[in-house]
C-alpha cells in the first residue's frame, strides 16, 4: 500500500531553487492523510534543512553524495533506493532540465507511471489525477494513473542563472516592452529599440526575433531565456505561445497588442488591444517623442 | 548605243572574273549553310517537345507570323519611328535581296533558256524600286545610328548585379556598330555603283534610278565619266560584291542572324505564353540540354534590343534581374557549349528570384522571346535541387500542410462568412449556378476579407446563385507553380479538381486573377472538367451583372480615380476593358496611368515574391543602377498615380494588389492623398448597399 | 555510423476544437498534420553528420498509425536510407514511457550509435520520450541538444545543450547515447512534394505494439476538454487612444 508523497529538492549552487517551494504546495493537494517527504541530495543536504522545512512538509530525508552541484545518475540511483523502500503514492519535481534529465528514467527504473508539465494534480480513491495542457494550451487532458507510483512534473519558471558578462539583464527591468514575430522585418526592430529608448523602458524580445539575429540572446523571454517579473510587462505582436508565456507570466501588469483577437496573449495578458501594432508605436512616439 | 532599258549583268569583266565570283558565291553561301547547320544541331540537342520540332504547329502559325512580322506589329509597340525605321531597313534589304534573286535568275536560267525578261518596262520598276529600297535602307540605318550615338541607357549594356563583364558582352557595342557599317557600307556602295554605272555614259533610261542617276550627274560634274567612271565601277563592283558575300557568309555567326531567328522565334512562341506554363520538363532547366528546342532558339534570336530591361520592374527597383542579360548570358553558355549546371555559374539564383513573372519582359520582345518560361524552368530545376528560395520554403510548408499560403488551419478558410447576415451556400453539398472559388488571400488576409464579404452582399444583392468550398478549398496554385515548386502545383491542382468534380456549376468565379489564370488556362490541361471559358473575373461578371440590370448603380459616385491592371488579369489575360467599364458605371471617371493596360507595371507581388519577405541586398546590384528608382515598384507606381494630380481614388481588383498599395500608399506617404478602393468595395458603394469612408 | 532517429507526425490545433465521440481526444478534422519541427531538425542533424562521415546509415522510427507513415516517407525524401513504424492508434494519448518504451523494441538488434529524437513534440510537449527511449535501451541522455560534434571514430560525442536563462553547457557523453535535439541546431533542408511521391514507394517496416508488453503504471486519459480563458481587459478604440492608454499604464506601474 503506497502512500505519502515524495518531493525532490532542486538546488543550485547552496540556494534552494524556488521550484521545490512550488512543488511543495502541489504536494499538500495531493498529501490527503499521508506524509509530505521532501528529499535533500546533496554533498551536504544539512545546509537546506532551514529552507526545505516549509508549512505542510512533514519529513525531511537527507541523502548526503558525493557531488557538488546536479547529477542525473546520483540522483537516480539515491531516489530508486528511496522509492523502492518507501514506497511513495506520488513522487514530485520541478519540469526543469534537470528533472527532465531525472524523472523519466527514474520511472522507467523504478516502474513508476510519468507525466510532464503538469497544471494540477488531486487524490481521488487512493488514485492520483493529473492534468496537463496539449496543443500549445488549447486543450486540456485529465490524466488517471493506474497503480500507486506516479512521477510528477510541475511547470516553473527558471530562476536566471547566468548573465554572461557585460550584457544586460532584464529581469531587472521594471516596465518591458517585448516584440514578436509581429514585427515583420528588422528594420523595424530598430524603429521599436528607438523608442524604447525615448519611452525609458527595457526591450524584450522573443525566441524568433532572437534566432533570426535581431535581437541578441539576453533580451529573449521565455522558456529557454530569461524569466522576468516586471511591473508592466508590454507585448507588441506577439502570439502568445506558452514558452514564451512561461517566461513572463508573473509580471504585474500585462498588456497585450496583437491584430488576432484570438491570440493566446489575451488570456494572460491583464489589458488587451486588438490592433496594429505599427499604429499604436507610431502614436506611442508621438506621445514620447 | 541600244536605247532599250536594260543593262549588261557582269559587264566588262572577263569569263574567268565570273567564275571567281561564282566561285566566292559558292563559299559563301556554304558558310552559311555550314552555319546554319551547326545551329539546327545545337537546337535539336535541347528536350525534344514531342519527337522533334512541331513542325504542324509552326505551318498552323505561319499566317500569324507573317502578319506579325509583315506588319512589324510586335517591333512597332512603343516606338512607332523605330517601327518606321525598321521597316525602312527590313523591305529595303528584302527587296534588294529580291533584286539580286530576280537578276541570278534572269542571268543564269531564263536568259540561257531564251525567256530573258530583264529589260523594257521591267527594268524600268525594277530600277526604280530598288532604288526607293535602297534609300529606304539607308534612312533607317542612319535613324538607328544617330540614335545609338546619341546614347540611348538600355543600350550601353551595363550589367544590374556584380557579376563580371564576359569578353564577348564587352564586345557587344563594338559586334552592334560593325554590323550597321556593314549594312551602310553595302547599301553605299550599291548606290555608288549604280552612280558610276550610269556616269559612263547617262543613259536617259536610266533616270528610273532616280537617286543613282543623280548622283551620276555630280559624278559627271566633277569630271568622273566614260573610262574612268568604269574602271571606278568595276573596283567598287568587287567591294561591293565581296562585302555582300562576306556578309551573307556571316550570317550565322553574328547578330545578322535575328533575320532568321527572330522571325522563327515569332512563329514558335507558344500561344499561351506565361499563361500556361510550361508542363515538361517537370524538373526544370538546370543543363543546357535539358531546354526545349523552341527556347534555345530564343536564346539567339535575342538582338539586345533593350526593352525588356528597360520595363522589368526588378530591375527598376534595383533587384540583380535584367531579363535581357537572362537571355543573353544563356546565349553566351550556348555559344561555347557550356556543359554544366548553369546556375549559379551563367546565372544567379538571387537573378531567378527577383522575377515576378509579371510577363512585361514577354509582352514587350519584338522577337518573341519567352523570358518568364525560361526564368520559371531555371527556378523548377533549383526546387528540384532543393533549392528553392529560402523564404519560400516555410510558404511550401505551409501549403502542403494547410492548403494555404498563411500556415492558417483549414478551418479558417470560411471564417470571412461569419460576419454576414446571411449563409453562404456550400458548393459542396448543392448544385450551384456560380462556384465562388475565393482564394488565399481573399480568404483569410484581414485587409481583403472586407472587400471578400462586400462582394458575397452584391452577389446576394443581384440574386444570384452562388456557392463557396468552405474548407476544402485550397490554393488553386498560381503562384505555387510561378514559384516553381512544380509538384505541389500538381498535387494542388489534383486536388481542387477533385473538389470540383463533386460540385455541380455552371461557371466558376473568382476575384483573385492569379487564381482565374490558373483555373482559367492551366486547370483545364489537367483534368478539369470545366473549359476555360467557364471561369470568369468578378469585374467581368459584376459588369455583366449590371448590364443586365440585375444590379443598379443608384449612388454614382461622382469620383476621379486611376485603375491598375492586375498583371495577371491585364497582360495575362487580356482584360482590360470590363473592369474599367464596370468603373465607369459607378460613376467614376477614370484618368490613366501612363503605364496602363498591357504597360501596366507590376504590384512587386507576383512569382512567389509577396512571399519573399527579405529583399535581396541591394549591396547585390551596383549603387548606381540602385539609385534609379529602387523604391519598391509598388511605391514606384503610388508616385506614378500621384503624377497623375489629384485622385481620390486608387482602383485594383487583385486580392494581393490590396496588400502591396495599402502598405505602399501608407509607406510613400500619400495616405492622405489618394484611397485605395478594390472593386467590390466601389461597385459596394455604387448601388448603395454601403457608404463610402 | 549507424543513427537512429525517432519522429512524429504532429497535429496542429487551429481555434476550433471538437473532441471524439468519446471525450478523450481531438477530432483529427480538426488538426493539420506535419512532421514535428524538433524532429525535422534532428533528421536534417543526423543526415548531415552522415554525409560529413562520408558512410553510415539513417534509420527513423515512428509510433503510429498508417497516417503517421507520413512523417516517415517525408525523412525518407530527405534522404534516410531506412524506416520502421511501430504500429498503434492513439498515439497522443500514450504515455511517453510507453512511447519509449515502443521506440526501444523497435530498435532492437541495430547496435546504433547515437539515437536522436526531438526535444519534445509541438502537440505534446512532454519532452520526455527521448529520455524514456535511453532508459529503455540503457543508454546515457542528453537533453535539448544545439550542436553534436560526432564521427562514429571515438567512442564519445561532445555536444552543447541548453539550460534554462540562456546558459549553454558542454557535455561529453560517451556513445552509444541519445540525445534530444532542439530547434535551431540547423535548418532542415527542403523537399520537394515530387521527392516526397517518390519516397512513398519505399517500403517501410511494420511492428505490431502488441508484441510489446504494456507496463500496468502508465496513465489512461480520462477526458480532454477546454480549460476556462482568463480574458484580458480590452482597450478599444483608435491608435491614439490604445498608445494613451499604455502610457498611462506605464506611468501607473512606475509610480
Amino acid at each position: 500500500m503506497s502512500e505519502g508523497i515524495l518531493i525532490v529538492a532542486e538546488h543550485l549552487r547552496g540556494e534552494l531553487c524556488e521550484i521545490t517551494r512550488e512543488v511543495v504546495s502541489a504536494g499538500k493537494q495531493l498529501k490527503g492523510k499521508g506524509r509530505l517527504t521532501i528529499a535533500l541530495i546533496a554533498r551536504d543536504p544539512s545546509a537546506f534543512v532551514a529552507a526545505a522545512s516549509l508549512e505542510g512538509v512533514d519529513e525531511i530525508i537527507e541523502v548526503p553524495v558525493n557531488a557538488s552541484e546536479f547529477n542525473a545518475d546520483i540522483y537516480i540511483e539515491a531516489l530508486e533506493a528511496i522509492v523502492r523502500e518507501r514506497k511513495p503514492a506520488a513522487v514530485l519535481m520541478g519540469f526543469t532540465a534537470y528533472g527532465m534529465e531525472t524523472g523519466p528514467t527514474l520511472a522507467v527504473r523504478a516502474g513508476l507511471g510519468f507525466a510532464s508539465d503538469v497544471v494540477s494534480c488531486s487524490m481521488e480513491g487512493g488514485k492520483v489525477l493529473a492534468r496537463r495542457r496539449f496543443h500549445g494550451g488549447k486543450v486540456e487532458a485529465e490524466l488517471e494513473f493506474r497503480d500507486d507510483a506516479v512521477l510528477l512534473l510541475r511547470i516553473c519558471h527558471r530562476e536566471f542563472i547566468d548573465p554572461p558578462a557585460n550584457e544586460l539583464d532584464i529581469s531587472t527591468a521594471d516596465v518591458i516592452m517585448a516584440i514578436g514575430r509581429g514585427i515583420g522585418e528588422r528594420e523595424n526592430v530598430q524603429k521599436v529599440e528607438a523608442l524604447a529608448e525615448r519611452m525609458g523602458v527595457t526591450l524584450a524580445a522573443s525566441r524568433p526575433l532572437v534566432d533570426a539575429g535581431w535581437v541578441p540572446k539576453y533580451r529573449q523571454v521565455g522558456q529557454s531565456g530569461t524569466t522576468v517579473k516586471p511591473k508592466l510587462y508590454l507585448a507588441l505582436g506577439i502570439s502568445g505561445a506558452f514558452q514564451h508565456v512561461a517566461g513572463m507570466k508573473k509580471s504585474e501588469v500585462i498588456v497585450g497588442v496583437n491584430e488576432d483577437p484570438q491570440a493566446p496573449i489575451f488570456n494572460v495578458a491583464h489589458y488587451g488591444a486588438v490592433a496594429d501594432l505599427f499604429d499604436v508605436v507610431d502614436e506611442l512616439e508621438k506621445l514620447w517623442g | 548605243m541600244d536605247n532599250t532599258p536594260t543593262r549588261t549583268v557582269f559587264q566588262g569583266m572577263a569569263p574567268w572574273e565570273c567564275m571567281v565570283f561564282y566561285g566566292l558565291s559558292l563559299v559563301s553561301v556554304g558558310l552559311f549553310i555550314w552555319g546554319c547547320y551547326r545551329l539546327m544541331r545545337r537546337y535539336r540537342t535541347g528536350r525534344p517537345r514531342g519527337a522533334k520540332l512541331d513542325i504542324r504547329r509552326v505551318l498552323r502559325g505561319t499566317g500569324r507570323t507573317l502578319r506579325i512580322v509583315l506588319t512589324h506589329a510586335w517591333i512597332r509597340r512603343g516606338s512607332g519611328a523605330v517601327g518606321l525605321a525598321h521597316a525602312g531597313v527590313f523591305y529595303g534589304f528584302l527587296a534588294l535581296f529580291a533584286g539580286t534573286v530576280i537578276l541570278t535568275i534572269e542571268e543564269d536560267i531564263a536568259v540561257p533558256l531564251g525567256w530573258g525578261f530583264w529589260h523594257g518596262r521591267f527594268y524600268e520598276w525594277y530600277s526604280l524600286l530598288l532604288d526607293i529600297a535602297g534609300a529606304a535602307m539607308l534612312a533607317g540605318l542612319i535613324y538607328f545610328g544617330l540614335r545609338r550615338a546619341r546614347g540611348l541607357a538600355r543600350l550601353d549594356y551595363a550589367r544590374v548585379d556584380n557579376r563580371p563583364v564576359s569578353p564577348a558582352r564587352a564586345r557587344y557595342k563594338f559586334d552592334d556598330w560593325v554590323f550597321l557599317w556593314a549594312l551602310l557600307y553595302i547599301g553605299a556602295t550599291g548606290f555608288l555603283l549604280g552612280a558610276l554605272r550610269i556616269a559612263i555614259d547617262l543613259p536617259s533610261f536610266e533616270v528610273w534610278s532616280p537617286i543613282a542617276y543623280l548622283f551620276a550627274m555630280l559624278l559627271r560634274a566633277v569630271g568622273i565619266s566614260g573610262h574612268v567612271a568604269d574602271m571606278l565601277r568595276t573596283v567598287t563592283w568587287w567591294f561591293h560584291g565581296v562585302v555582300c558575300l562576306g556578309f551573307i557568309a556571316s550570317i550565322p555567326f553574328t547578330k545578322a542572324l535575328h533575320i532568321f531567328t527572330g522571325p522563327t522565334a515569332v512563329a514558335v512562341r507558344d500561344e499561351n505564353v506565361s499563361r500556361k506554363l510550361p508542363d515538361e520538363p517537370q524538373t526544370g532547366y538546370a543543363f543546357l540540354a535539358d531546354f526545349l528546342p523552341g527556347h534555345k532558339l530564343d536564346l539567339d534570336a535575342c538582338t539586345k534590343c533593350g526593352r525588356c530591361h528597360e520595363v522589368c520592374p526588378a530591375r527598376s527597383s534595383g533587384m540583380p534581374l535584367s531579363p535581357r542579360d537572362v537571355v543573353l548570358d544563356l546565349r553566351e553558355a550556348q555559344k561555347q557549349g557550356f556543359g554544366g549546371a548553369l546556375v549559379p555559374e551563367i546565372v544567379a539564383p538571387e537573378t531567378l528570384w527577383s522575377c515576378m513573372q509579371c510577363n512585361a519582359c514577354v509582352a514587350v520582345c519584338p522577337v518573341g522571346i519567352e523570358q518568364v518560361p525560361i526564368i520559371n524552368l531555371l527556378r523548377r530545376g533549383l526546387v528540384e535541387a532543393g533549392q528553392p528560395e529560402t523564404s519560400l520554403q516555410p510558404v511550401f510548408q505551409a501549403v502542403q500542410t494547410t492548403g494555404n499560403s498563411f500556415g492558417e488551419s483549414r478551418r479558417k478558410r470560411a471564417r470571412w462568412t461569419k460576419e454576414l447576415d446571411f449563409e453562404v451556400l456550400d458548393a459542396r453539398k448543392q448544385p450551384v449556378d456560380v462556384l465562388w472559388f475565393v482564394g488565399d488571400y481573399a480568404s483569410m488576409d484581414q485587409r481583403n476579407q472586407r472587400n471578400t464579404r462586400a462582394l458575397a452582399q452584391i452577389l446576394t444583392t443581384a440574386g444570384v446563385n452562388f456557392g463557396i468550398l468552405y474548407e476544402s478549398e485550397q490554393t488553386a496554385g498560381n503562384d505555387v507553380r510561378r514559384a516553381a515548386e512544380e509538384g505541389l502545383f500538381r498535387s494542388l491542382a489534383a486536388e481542387n479538381i477533385k473538389t470540383l468534380a463533386k460540385c455541380t456549376f455552371n461557371r466558376i468565379l473568382t476575384s483573385d486573377p492569379h487564381s482565374y489564370n490558373t483555373l482559367r488556362n492551366e486547370y483545364p490541361g489537367l483534368g478539369a472538367n470545366w473549359s476555360g471559358d467557364r471561369v470568369v473575373h468578378h469585374s467581368a461578371f459584376l459588369l455583366e451583372l449590371m448590364e443586365g440590370g440585375r444590379l443598379i448603380a443608384s449612388n454614382p459616385l461622382g469620383r476621379r480615380a486611376t485603375y491598375h491592371d492586375p498583371c495577371a488579369l491585364g497582360r495575362y489575360n487580356g482584360i482590360f476593358e470590363q473592369p474599367r467599364e464596370l468603373i465607369r458605371r459607378c460613376g467614376v471617371e477614370i484618368v490613366e496611368m501612363p503605364r496602363n493596360r498591357s504597360d501596366s507595371f507590376c504590384c512587386g507581388a507576383g512569382g512567389g515574391r509577396i512571399w519573399m519577405k527579405e529583399p535581396v541586398p541591394v549591396a547585390f546590384v551596383k549603387k548606381e543602377d540602385a539609385q534609379i528608382g529602387s523604391a519598391r515598384p509598388s511605391v514606384q507606381r503610388i508616385d506614378e498615380a500621384i503624377g497623375l494630380g489629384s485622385l481620390d481614388y486608387f482602383i485594383v481588383a487583385c486580392p494581393k494588389d490590396v496588400a502591396m498599395y495599402d502598405d505602399a500608399i501608407k509607406t510613400s506617404g500619400h495616405a492622405e492623398h489618394i484611397q485605395l478602393k478594390e472593386i467590390s468595395e466601389l461597385v459596394s458603394e455604387a448601388i448603395g448597399l454601403a457608404s463610402s469612408r | 555510423m549507424k543513427t537512429i532517429v525517432c519522429v512524429k507526425w504532429t497535429g496542429a490545433l487551429g481555434d476550433d476544437v471538437e473532441f471524439t465521440d468519446d471525450q478523450r481526444g481531438v477530432d483529427p478534422d480538426y488538426l493539420d498534420f506535419a512532421l514535428n519541427e524538433w524532429d525535422a531538425c534532428a533528421i536534417e542533424e543526423a543526415l548531415r553528420m552522415r554525409d560529413a562521415a562520408d558512410g553510415g546509415e539513417v534509420i527513423v522510427v515512428t509510433v503510429g498509425g498508417e497516417d503517421s507513415e507520413k512523417a516517415l516517407v517525408r525523412c525518407l525524401a530527405m534522404g534516410a536510407d531506412r524506416a520502421v513504424r511501430v504500429a498503434s492508434d492513439d498515439v497522443t494519448l500514450v504515455d511517453p514511457i510507453r512511447l519509449g518504451q515502443l521506440l526501444a523494441a523497435a530498435m532492437q538488434g541495430e547496435q546504433a550509435d547515437l539515437v536522436l529524437c526531438g526535444a519534445q513534440s509541438s502537440d505534446a510537449a512532454q519532452g520526455a520520450t527521448g529520455s524514456a527511449v535511453a532508459a529503455f535501451l540503457g543508454f546515457p541522455c542528453v537533453a535539448v541538444v544545439t550542436k553534436v560534434e560526432y564521427d562514429g571514430s571515438v567512442g564519445k560525442a561532445r555536444v552543447h545543450r541548453e539550460l534554462g536563462g540562456g546558459v549553454v553547457e558542454v557535455v561529453d557523453v560517451r556513445t552509444p547515447a541519445v540525445l534530444t535535439i532542439q530547434t535551431g541546431i540547423n535548418e532542415p533542408r527542403y523537399v520537394t512534394l515530387r521527392a516526397i511521391q517518390q519516397a512513398s514507394q519505399a517500403e517501410i517496416r511494420v511492428i505490431d505494439a502488441e508484441t510489446v508488453p504494456l507496463r500496468e503504471t502508465g496513465y489512461q486519459v480520462r477526458r480532454m476538454f477546454v480549460p476556462p480563458k482568463a480574458q484580458a481587459e480590452l482597450i478599444v478604440g483608435s491608435s491614439e487612444a490604445i498608445a494613451q492608454r499604455i502610457t498611462k499604464l506605464i506611468q501607473e506601474a512606475r509610480a
